[in-house]
């Protein structure tokens, strides 16, 4: 589900300039899965899906599989466009030390919202 | 080369609010019914851009636009520090009452947006009579804290940055990028702990609970519009509101919490038949 965060062909070059100090490994869980994220000078180098036995992370974003889904269309509905959204609808959760993402907040969410499809597809 | 110039022009004055001078900025154009515009937490007047450029509403109104205390182009008071700002119903009530008698504005309408779509309520409240009409943008009676305000305002954290990248969320996917990186543009240009003291207003010192009830639209018509994308005020959390008041609110699709920054050309689909009513 996000192993195509990891950067192919300089496609988000633009993005990573805005996180270009940043370091940091984070997870992402649907609940049934996980996967470790790590970037290097704002690039994502590697994405691994679990299960793991001992992951090593400095934060993790936690929300069931289907709100990811929610999030993930090409045009999310209210309350799922955002992960503070899904933050304040309380099927999120941020765990960890979370200052590399609150420092970064926008790229976060760009790279995150760069996975959605570019046109509809049917979503039905 | 000829230049395409706006009908909006700007000036500074000193007013004095709570007996403290204070050096305030304001945009206007059009003339007529005084309408004067509230911008949100930690932004400033140019969020109206498009209403002060709206040919239809200018024929009607002379909108007033004013930066806060501290944001935009208004300066802080003297021996500000950076760190102690905190805004706070009674100052936020006063800076716009010392606006308006200072312009020497009779029964203006006020429209507020987010944090000036509550203030509208406490205005309804307290100077009922004062108001030609007042409309509420993103309005809600409260709000509980959903994440930890501690962000917005930390050394180790750049403040235009987060600032931003909240601000960016709470708009809608469909409204146009340019807009909304406008918008966004306004939040990385507050100064330090501005967003976060304003929100103390909004979050925690003008939460109104059972006040809401002494609000009597007979005596000053309120008017409530939110988008569907704010997830700060809900278009639930406003419909409560005017279920409350006994009014009807509008559910503005394809906008998010700045209506009228993100999207203007949606949003004034919305508000030109409420401008149409007041006049």
């Amino acid at each position: 589900m996000f192993k195509s965060l990891i950067e192919k062909n300089e496609k988000r070059s633009q993005l990573s300039i805005m996180a270009q100090y940043l370091n940091t490994s984070f997870m992402i869980s649907t609940i049934e899965n996980e996967y470790l994220v790590n970037i290097e000078k704002g690039v994502v180098k590697n994405v691994e899906e679990g299960p793991f036995v001992m992951p090593s992370y400095v934060f993790k974003l936690t929300a069931p599989k289907n709100e990811w889904i929610k999030f993930l269309q090409h045009i999310p509905e209210p309350g799922s466009h955002d992960i503070i959204a899904m933050l304040r609808r309380k099927v999120l959760k941020f765990e960890g030390d979370l200052h590399p993402l609150m420092s970064h907040l926008l790229y976060f969410k760009l790279l995150l919202a760069s996975l959605r499809p570019a046109e509809s597809k049917n979503e039905n | 080369m000829k230049i395409e110039k706006e009908p909006i022009s700007g000036q500074y004055g000193k007013f004095k609010i709570d007996g403290i001078d204070f050096r305030i900025y304001w945009e206007e154009a059009g003339q007529g019914i005084p309408l004067v515009c509230l911008h949100t937490a930690g932004s400033d007047g140019r969020q109206y851009r498009a209403l002060l450029n709206d040919k239809k509403i200018l024929k009607k109104f002379r909108v007033i636009v004013f930066d806060m205390p501290w944001h935009g182009k208004s300066s802080p008071p003297e021996n500000a520090k950076v760190g102690n700002y905190k805004l706070s119903t009674d100052f936020y009530i006063s800076q716009i009452m010392s606006f308006i008698n200072g312009l020497e504005l009779v029964k203006p309408v006020v429209m507020g947006c987010s944090i000036g779509g509550r203030i509208i309520l406490h205005l309804a409240i307290n100077f009922p009579d004062k108001f030609r009409a007042l409309i509420g943008l993103q309005s809600a009676g409260h709000l509980d804290p959903y994440y930890d305000i501690s962000w917005l305002h930390r050394q180790d954290v750049h403040g235009g940055e987060v600032c931003g990248g909240i601000a960016y969320g709470l708009m809608a996917p469909t409204s146009p990028e340019s807009d909304k990186f406008e918008t966004m543009w306004h939040y990385m240009q507050g100064g330090p702990g501005i967003f976060k003291g304003d929100l103390f207003f909004y979050k925690f010192d003008g939460n109104i609970g059972n006040e809401i009830k002494k609000i009597d639209n007979s005596k000053c018509p309120i008017y409530l519009l939110t988008g569907e994308y704010d997830y700060s005020a809900t278009p639930e959390e406003t419909k409560s509101l005017a279920d409350t008041i006994g009014i009807e609110m509008i559910k503005m699709k394809n906008v998010g919490h700045f209506p009228m920054s993100e999207n203007p050309k949606e949003f004034l689909k919305y508000l030109h038949p409420v401008l149409n009513k007041i006049s």
